[in-house]
């Protein structure tokens, strides 16, 4: 049951596990990222709270919904690009743990080299996204839907960022680690 | 490249990058990306469909769902329920193993997440069954099997994806979930009562003891009756219903029953901020994915030959559904399983004319059963971990639960009367029923 003591952990603001594939110069954007993920959870709760008591009240805001869309959303692209860093994602499969050598090395960095990719896409066509949407305004605030849809370009680039740093720390220190053998399926739903 | 092509390409290309190690979300955005550039479809409206995915107003009940679960598990208010789990089931042969089940129902009703329900009995119930000498491969496998009815019993996460994608009625979904979840926790408590371990016989609690605990977790039992009675009066929508619960929590749970986790909600919160954007991840891949099937008219192709076999008979379609879920929910995660089939399920559900809160309640229920079978079996593999058993060997002692799940599944299929009866009473138009025009009572299809 020592595995137990991981949900405590999984709580920290910069994660101990898998230290060796990061830079440390690098722990205080994973520090502000999780601040981030609480600030926007703890604001969407805020709006969709006084949207319900101003609505029973009979004096609603209506721009109340806009800032709760856009805590929302800035939550899940902050948390994605937070994930990354501490290798929080949902995995439908994690062969790489029971390997050892370059075995290892060669299949981690490919998959690393998928997220770069991926995240790269997210980066480059999400900026044209965004570009495009400071046409668009959504009702009732006129607010750009581009202070939304950035998100998705700012998390791209996040993600390229902590995939470049697992690629040279793994490279140079190898992928395996203590954790390899440790509870961290805590965090996947 | 020519439709299928491009289809098998887009999902071959997931699962192989799912399985050699990429995160799910990035497994799927990958496999779409690369599909895109064999159709005419820019890369930048995909990834814009990314951002469409996660931007509904429904999906954000996920995040309160979570921050319940979360924050009751860690500020270890759960521990009255399992009290009056214990006192109500406590001296039952299997006693343990019967309070593993009847919390799960409790706390299913209070959470929407599986994972927050292994978490919790393995921190909490787990050591003493190892200590009354339970198989820990037994163990695992009943705290994982109990665990996926926090996905049918109300609030369900399952339900609102499925609610937000296929345009589903939450609250009927919610409600018809209840007859299966029920289902299967009183399918478990049979089977740990005849065939599983006897565990160490205790005497049945004496009212007195019965009264106290059921005092104790009165305040926790009030928040399934937050969710469920706002979201059925109309008060609340289920998005409003999950921060009212949250803030009952915040408010008065935590500062009644345990005040000094109130310096450790900064990083409940942080850690549910976190946690939330993991599915809500995969979603938006997922949502891409199924707009790239749709364009490639893959739902066409599927009912055809669904159709071919089944006609037009509705539990022909839902058995082969169930099959195909099956075997989906054995490789893929449920949140991006259900939006990726999604136009396919809705295509289906017109073909055999079946009601979609039926439909989608079939749909939960099998891919529930996912969550313990391999080699995906996400609930199986954290509860092994936390248990401290190999998982091959979790499996094979689940693998008895999985006739209890099978025969729920039929019996979902199969009845439709009974599980949709109780939105139905509660909440007829979720199931397409219209007022009578004489103004008393409603008329159902």
């Amino acid at each position: 049951m020592a595995a137990i003591t991981e949900f405590a952990s999984n709580r920290a603001l910069i994660l101990a596990r898998h230290r060796h594939l990061k830079w440390p110069g690098l722990d205080w954007l994973e520090a502000v990222l999780m601040m981030l993920c609480g600030i926007c959870i703890s604001g969407f709760t805020l709006c969709v709270f006084f949207d319900v008591v101003t609505r029973e009240i009979g004096a609603p805001w209506l721009w109340l919904q806009q800032l709760t869309t856009g805590f929302f959303a800035w939550g899940v692209f902050i948390g994605i690009a937070a994930a990354t860093r501490r290798n929080d994602h949902i995995y439908l499969a994690e062969i790489t743990k029971t390997m050892t050598g370059t075995k290892r090395k060669v299949i981690e960095t490919a998959n690393r080299v998928v997220v770069f990719a991926v995240a790269a896409c997210m980066a480059w066509f999400g900026w044209n996204n965004a570009m495009l949407d400071m046409g668009s305004f959504r009702m009732p605030s006129l607010i750009p839907l581009t202070v939304y849809t950035i998100s998705v370009p700012i998390c791209g680039v996040l993600v390229m960022l902590f995939a470049v740093e697992q690629i040279v720390n793994g490279l140079k220190n190898g992928y395996e680690g203590p954790e390899d053998h440790e509870l961290d399926l805590e965090m996947k739903i | 490249m020519n439709a299928p092509g491009v289809l098998l390409l887009m999902a071959g290309l997931f699962l192989v990058l799912g399985y050699m190690g990429v995160p799910v979300a990035f497994a799927i955005m990958g496999g779409v990306l690369v599909a895109t550039m064999f159709t005419p479809v820019s890369m930048q409206s995909m990834v814009g469909q990314m951002f469409h995915g996660i931007d509904s107003e429904t999906l954000m009940a996920i995040p309160f769902f979570l921050l319940v679960g979360e924050l009751m598990a860690s500020a270890d208010v759960t521990q009255r329920l399992i009290r009056l789990a214990q006192v109500l089931v406590g001296h039952l042969r299997g006693g343990l193993a019967q309070v593993v089940t009847l919390f799960s129902m409790f706390f299913a009703g209070i959470s929407g997440s599986s994972a927050a329900d292994v978490a919790v009995l393995s921190r909490t119930v787990a050591p003493e069954m190892d200590k009354e000498g339970y198989d820990r491969a037994f163990t695992a496998a009943l705290i994982a099997s109990a665990s996926t009815m926090a996905n049918l019993i109300p609030p369900s996460i399952m339900a609102v994806v499925y609610g937000a994608t296929g345009n589903v009625s939450i609250g009927g979904l919610f409600l018809a979930g209840v007859v299966p979840g029920v289902m299967i926790g009183i399918g478990l408590m049979i089977y740990s009562y005849f065939f599983g371990p006897t565990g160490q016989m205790k005497k049945r609690a004496k009212l007195v003891e019965v009264f106290v605990a059921a005092r104790g977790s009165a305040l926790p039992m009030v928040i399934p009756v937050i969710i469920m009675g706002g979201i059925l009066t109309g008060w609340f929508t289920p998005t409003e219903a999950g921060m009212v619960a949250a803030v009952y929590i915040l408010i008065v749970l935590i500062p009644a029953l345990r005040p000094t986790h109130i310096s450790k909600l900064p990083g409940d919160f942080m850690y549910t901020g976190l946690l939330y954007s993991l599915p809500l991840a995969a979603v938006a891949g997922a949502s891409a994915f199924g707009w790239m099937l749709a364009y490639l008219r893959g739902p066409d192709t599927v009912a055809i030959y669904i159709g071919q076999i089944a006609g037009t008979d509705p539990i022909m379609i839902m058995f082969l559904l169930v099959c195909l879920f099956i075997i989906v929910g054995d490789f893929v995660d449920a949140v991006p399983a259900i939006i990726i089939f999604m136009p396919i399920i809705n295509k289906l559900t017109q073909v055999g004319d079946i009601n979609p809160v039926h439909m989608g309640v079939v749909i939960i229920t099998t891919l529930v059963f996912g969550l313990i079978t391999p080699p995906y079996g996400l609930s199986l593999l954290i509860a092994s971990k936390f248990v401290g058993v190999p998982f091959y060997r979790a499996m094979f002692r689940s693998l008895p639960l999985y006739i209890v799940f099978l025969v729920t599944i039929t019996f979902t299929v199969v009845f439709p009367e009974v599980v949709l009866w109780l939105p139905k009473h509660v909440l007829p138009e979720s199931v397409g029923c219209f007022k009578s025009p004489s103004g008393t009572g409603y008329i159902c299809p």
